[in-house]
């Protein structure tokens, strides 16, 4: 029996194209088509329905000492209504899940971590024994989370806001303001719905996470879509899977998973200062003092023809030297003249139309350099990719807005 | 995901176990995909097709359809030669999608025997034939 989501109906009335996610029945795609949404991200904005993710509160005066030693980010200069994105290793350097983590001031952390994840993350935080003062509380479950990304979002949020208005326009990428379990929030919604409101999100582009009360979702998904218009197009998992890879994002369990997390595009979740250091000890750092052959990078490949990701193989000079984790097309992106365009690349040839570019992550047993060529294999096919260090460019997740 | 009653299952066509269709005019058989499979696929952004001439043979692959979801094997209905391919589908994939027995055609092919196309299923059969599938909501 799959979990559904508070939006679920919603979902089934627009006729999307429900799948088994995680447990979890989501939309792949709906009627408008999922080449249409990512496009609608880029370009205007989409609305995703995040419900499956799972929450956990961390309170009381032990919780940064816990969270500092279960993190890899460096919480000490996580400033109160700041997030930053980090992994919870293993003791042997693999990844549990990946993670947001939330200052909410006055010894409170949120951690939003991936579908069905909050049990797991939960018994590994309460196996680290040496914290008297700390208590880990699942809110799994009581929440919901709508995502709006593209352009658009800002001013759609700041239509909707009755509360709080004026703090969108300080907040900054990987910032947040509100508490959807508080009801006096800083950041409500029209109708009293408190919410956790942060300038984040998976698709590379300008946008919100936006977490309420459960049974909130409904009416705040109602309320974005009328303050959107036609400027805003639900989305469902497919164009978030295709936004995410195109942006340099990992997919927990697949992109990163029960392996050792080194020599990966996602370095930057290690707390290191500008002489490569660490900046604090934490669990699974034992795998840096000798880090094993494992490297993860990202390609691009030259029209939108796939691999399966279960069987390909990555060839080297004809020899495998690793496998696929992700391979999905970007649809907003093409090469012209030798380079990589997006369709809002204020830079491209006018000649330019983007018809899309297969595009994803590999894991290999040797470094390889941006602008070397590898070949993707599976049964049906052989493809060429290029390691590139970024893939979509002129992505909008940074913007002033 | 459209219902079995909301498919567009045409009776000037037969239709294949592995959803294309196929049309007989004058001397060559036209082949593309039905409402059931773009429909089943999502967007298609990509058609490998096969060169004008090239050998076809019936229910093997002569290209595939790429959609954001899969890749998905084109197969023969007939075996013969490739006469014509619609190379409007290079730069406008999606006409699978938005109009899969017009614009979206994929090849045509000169039958190698006359009546080949008699043992595929006709509208009211392959209508049978998709209610056996996984169930469609």
């Amino acid at each position: 029996m799959l979990r559904k989501t508070a939006l679920n109906a919603i979902h089934r009335e627009m006729g999307g194209e429900l799948t088994d996610f995680g447990g979890w029945e989501m939309p792949l795609w709906y009627p408008t088509g999922s080449v249409r949404e990512h496009l609608a991200v880029i370009e205007t904005s989409g609305v995703f329905d995040i419900g499956h993710m799972d929450l956990l509160r961390i309170k009381g005066k032990d919780a940064f000492n816990l969270l500092q030693l279960c993190l890899t980010r460096n919480i000490s200069t996580l400033k109160a209504g700041s997030c930053g994105y980090s992994m919870i290793l293993n003791e042997r350097g693999h990844v549990v899940d990946d993670s947001i983590v939330y200052n909410l001031g006055g010894d409170g952390y949120i951690l939003i971590v991936n579908a069905a994840m909050g049990p797991v993350v939960r018994k590994h935080l309460e196996q680290q024994g040496a914290f008297p003062d700390v208590c880990v509380v699942d809110e799994s479950g009581r929440f919901s989370k709508i995502d709006l990304q593209g352009p658009a979002a800002p001013n759609i949020i700041r239509k909707i806001l009755e509360k709080g208005r004026g703090t969108i326009d300080e907040l900054r990428y990987f910032q947040f303001r509100g508490d959807y379990a508080n009801p006096n929030s800083e950041i409500a919604f029209p109708g009293n719905i408190p919410v956790l409101l942060s300038r984040t999100g998976y698709t590379g582009e300008v946008g919100f996470e936006i977490v309420m009360p459960c049974d909130r979702a409904l009416a705040a998904w109602n309320l974005i879509r009328d303050a959107g218009g036609s400027d805003v197009t639900p989305c469902g998992l497919a164009a978030r899977d295709s936004l995410r890879t195109g942006a340099m994002l990992p997919l927990s369990h697949q992109d990163i998973g029960a392996w050792p997390f080194v020599n990966t595009p996602w370095s930057f979740a290690l707390p290191r200062d500008r002489e490569g250091r660490f900046t604090k000890d934490f669990i699974g750092s034992g795998i840096y003092r000798d880090p094993p052959s494992i490297y993860t990078c990202a390609f691009c490949g030259f029209d939108p023809r796939k691999v399966e990701t279960r069987e390909a193989l990555v060839l080297l000079n004809g020899a495998s030297i690793g496998s696929v984790t992700t391979c999905a097309i970007d649809m907003a992106i093409g090469r012209a003249e030798g380079k990589i365009y997006s369709v809002t690349s204020p830079d491209k040839p006018s000649s330019f139309r983007a018809r899309g570019l297969v595009c994803g992550f590999i894991r290999v047993d040797r470094p390889l350099k941006p602008g070397q060529r590898v070949v993707l294999k599976d049964s049906r096919r052989s493809i060429e990719a290029e390691i590139v260090s970024d893939i979509r460019p002129n992505r909008t997740a940074r913007v002033k807005i | 995901m459209k219902s079995l009653e909301e498919l567009d299952i045409r009776s000037d066509l037969v239709y294949t176990k592995t959803h294309e269709w196929a049309q007989k005019t004058g001397n060559t058989v036209r082949v593309g995909v039905d409402d059931y499979a773009q429909n089943a696929l999502g967007d298609i952004v990509y058609v490998e097709l096969p060169a004008a001439g090239a050998a076809v043979n019936a229910g093997a692959a002569f290209g595939s359809l790429e959609s954001t979801k899969a890749v998905s094997d084109l197969n023969s209905p007939v075996t013969g030669k490739v006469t014509a391919v619609n190379e409007t589908l290079v730069d406008s994939p999606e006409k699978v999608n938005t109009s899969p027995y017009e614009e979206g055609w994929i090849i045509e092919v000169e039958p190698a025997e006359p009546g080949e196309l008699d043992g595929l299923m006709k509208n009211d059969a392959y209508r049978a034939f998709l209610k056996t599938l996984a169930p469609v909501e």
